[in-house]
């Protein structure tokens, strides 16, 4: 096991579109923090001003933490890499095992790494435009951490998708537009027939509130949510894994 | 050595390959021979556990495929050296795979000192050509040092000197005491590179032998005869039952050795100005093989 995953490891890496990929995940956030902070009006800034910006820009963050998702199982079949990997290791449960532990730490180091560099950055500067402490408010911390599993569930649901469709381009749109079309979409009709919260049954759009640092009323809480995503990501992963097992590669 | 027993591989209703048995030794290059599209590569993918077979199994040297913990170290498969992202280094590539079966980076190395590839090792494997793909693909092929080797098409689109190549290389990994089994559509080539001979219409074995008995059993031999008493001779001949094509200056007798055609001609004083055999193509010989196969498919599939 720990070969294969030093394999995909390697595999990972040595791809440049896939490093591209990471790096602008890493950088959007980033920079959309870092020039926010440096440029709006002293007066607007409060104690929860940086971490709101680092939480809310971690959507985005999340969302191409799963577009490397989809590449790194993708390109395996756009690539006919795939048929190597599982001559290579036949057993196609491992295979899928050590991509998953691969995936889940690139996601919880590239949302880790976003949350370390933002609020330590973005502290300086607003030290330096004399705006005194604390910068992140007082639920942020927990809201990080549900920030950085989101990353990692991500990742995993981008892998699944795209091992169930096998093509780039279609798991990017399904993932893409699951959230911002599907899920905004189905959520607005079954608000007109129900009077209940029927929003929070919504998986992407549950899973992305539990990365607010005051979470929106009438949900499931931080962790309720968090952990009805990860039901979804688990039975998108199941799904995507017996597929593999069952087709020809 | 490899021991494939019964292999079925349908897609839907179509049958890809059809109950195929056969047996690949240690020591010398088995070729796989059959017309594009008569299952080699789907046999292969089945082989190595790719692609799921409906019945039948493969065995390499008792085991199969999917029973191996560290499968590079057993078998060297090579279905197509297409198989590689274009955007990694040929060093990267043979990496990951050496890495998988618990392989160190210097074996990579080695290999790729092997094939002749060290120095564009760091080069993107997008700006390689067909040939240099190859060679990475038969580095693949060596990393986990297999007792058994599998090449589908390996010569395919390659210059000659490509070709040459893989040729030498072949021979030399069976002398080594490897399995070897190698694909090809063309007898020519196979002629070349193989001692033994699988050959398959249709996804159904036609038979397997070596090379010279398959040549001797199905290419078709003839005696050319030229002379000023062509009459006489093809008189006497088709009296004694024999086939005869005759045009203007020769006769092809068919069916007989040149000896009794000679012989023949000496009893009834018949001049000779030439007595030649001939011997059709190698590629005539496959194809007429193949061609029945094709045939007895069609009738059995009308009788059904």
């Amino acid at each position: 096991m720990i070969a294969t995953i030093r394999s995909e490891w390697i595999k990972l890496r040595s791809v440049r579109s896939n490093v591209t990929t990471t790096i602008v995940a890493v950088v959007i956030p980033l920079a959309i923090t870092l020039l926010s902070v440096t440029f709006m009006r002293t007066s607007g800034i409060g104690e929860n001003t940086l971490s709101d910006f680092v939480l809310g820009t971690g959507s985005i963050a999340v969302l191409l933490i799963g577009v490397i998702g989809v590449l790194c199982i993708t390109q395996e079949y756009s690539q006919g890499t795939i048929r190597l990997t599982l001559a290579a290791t036949p057993k196609r449960t491992r295979v899928y095992l050590a991509k998953l532990v691969v995936m889940a730490l690139v996601g919880a180091l590239v949302t880790g790494f976003i949350i370390l560099a933002s609020t330590t950055v973005g502290s300086i500067i607003l030290e330096s435009r004399d705006v005194s402490g604390p910068h992140t408010g007082p639920d942020s911390g927990a809201a990080f951490v549900a920030m950085i599993l989101m990353g990692s569930l991500v990742a995993l649901l981008g892998m699944a998708i795209g091992t169930l469709t096998r093509n780039p381009p279609s798991a990017i749109t399904t993932l893409v537009l699951w959230p911002l079309l599907v899920e905004g979409i189905v959520g607005a009709l079954l608000s007109l027939a129900f009077e209940d919260n029927v929003t929070r049954w919504m998986p992407f759009q549950t899973g992305l509130n539990s990365m607010f640092a005051e979470l929106p009323e009438g949900g499931f809480g931080r962790w309720g949510s968090l952990g009805y995503f990860a039901a979804w990501v688990l039975l998108v992963t199941v799904l995507a894994e017996r597929g593999m097992k069952r087709r020809d590669a | 050595m490899i021991t494939v027993d019964g292999l079925t591989k349908r897609y839907g209703s179509t049958v890809a390959v059809d109950n195929l048995s056969f047996s690949v030794e240690p020591g010398v290059v088995t070729g796989f021979l059959g017309p594009n599209g008569s299952g080699k590569s789907t046999t292969m993918r089945c082989m190595i556990g790719l692609d799921r077979m409906q019945a039948g199994r493969a065995l390499f040297d008792g085991k199969p495929y999917s029973s191996l913990r560290n499968p590079l170290h057993e078998v060297g498969a090579l279905l197509d050296a297409g198989n590689a992202h274009s955007g990694r280094t040929a060093r990267n590539h043979l990496r990951w795979m050496a890495a998988s079966n618990g392989l160190p980076a210097k074996r990579v190395d080695e290999v790729l000192d092997i094939v002749g590839l060290q120095q564009v090792a760091k080069k993107r494997v997008g700006q390689f050509s067909l040939g240099m793909k190859q060679r990475l693909g038969i580095a693949s092929v060596l990393l986990g040092d297999p007792r058994v080797v599998i090449l589908d098409e390996p010569a395919n689109g390659l210059d000659p000197e490509g070709i040459r190549w893989i040729r030498e290389m072949l021979k030399h990994l069976a002398s080594q005491g490897r399995a070897v089994l190698v694909s090809s559509h063309l007898l020519s080539e196979m002629a070349l590179i193989a001692d033994e001979l699988v050959v398959i219409g249709k996804g159904r074995l036609i038979e397997q032998c070596t090379v010279d008995q398959f040549i001797s059993r199905h290419a078709r031999k003839w005696v050319v005869v030229r002379s000023p008493q062509l009459g006489t001779l093809v008189d006497v001949a088709r009296a004694k039952g024999m086939q005869v094509a005759t045009n203007e200056t020769t006769a092809e007798f068919h069916g007989v050795e040149s000896e009794i055609i000679g012989e023949l001609a000496a009893a009834n004083g018949v001049v000779l100005h030439e007595l030649s055999t001939q011997t059709g193509s190698l590629e005539d010989a496959f194809l007429e093989v193949t061609a029945t196969s094709v045939e007895y498919h069609g009738q059995s599939e009308a009788a059904k």
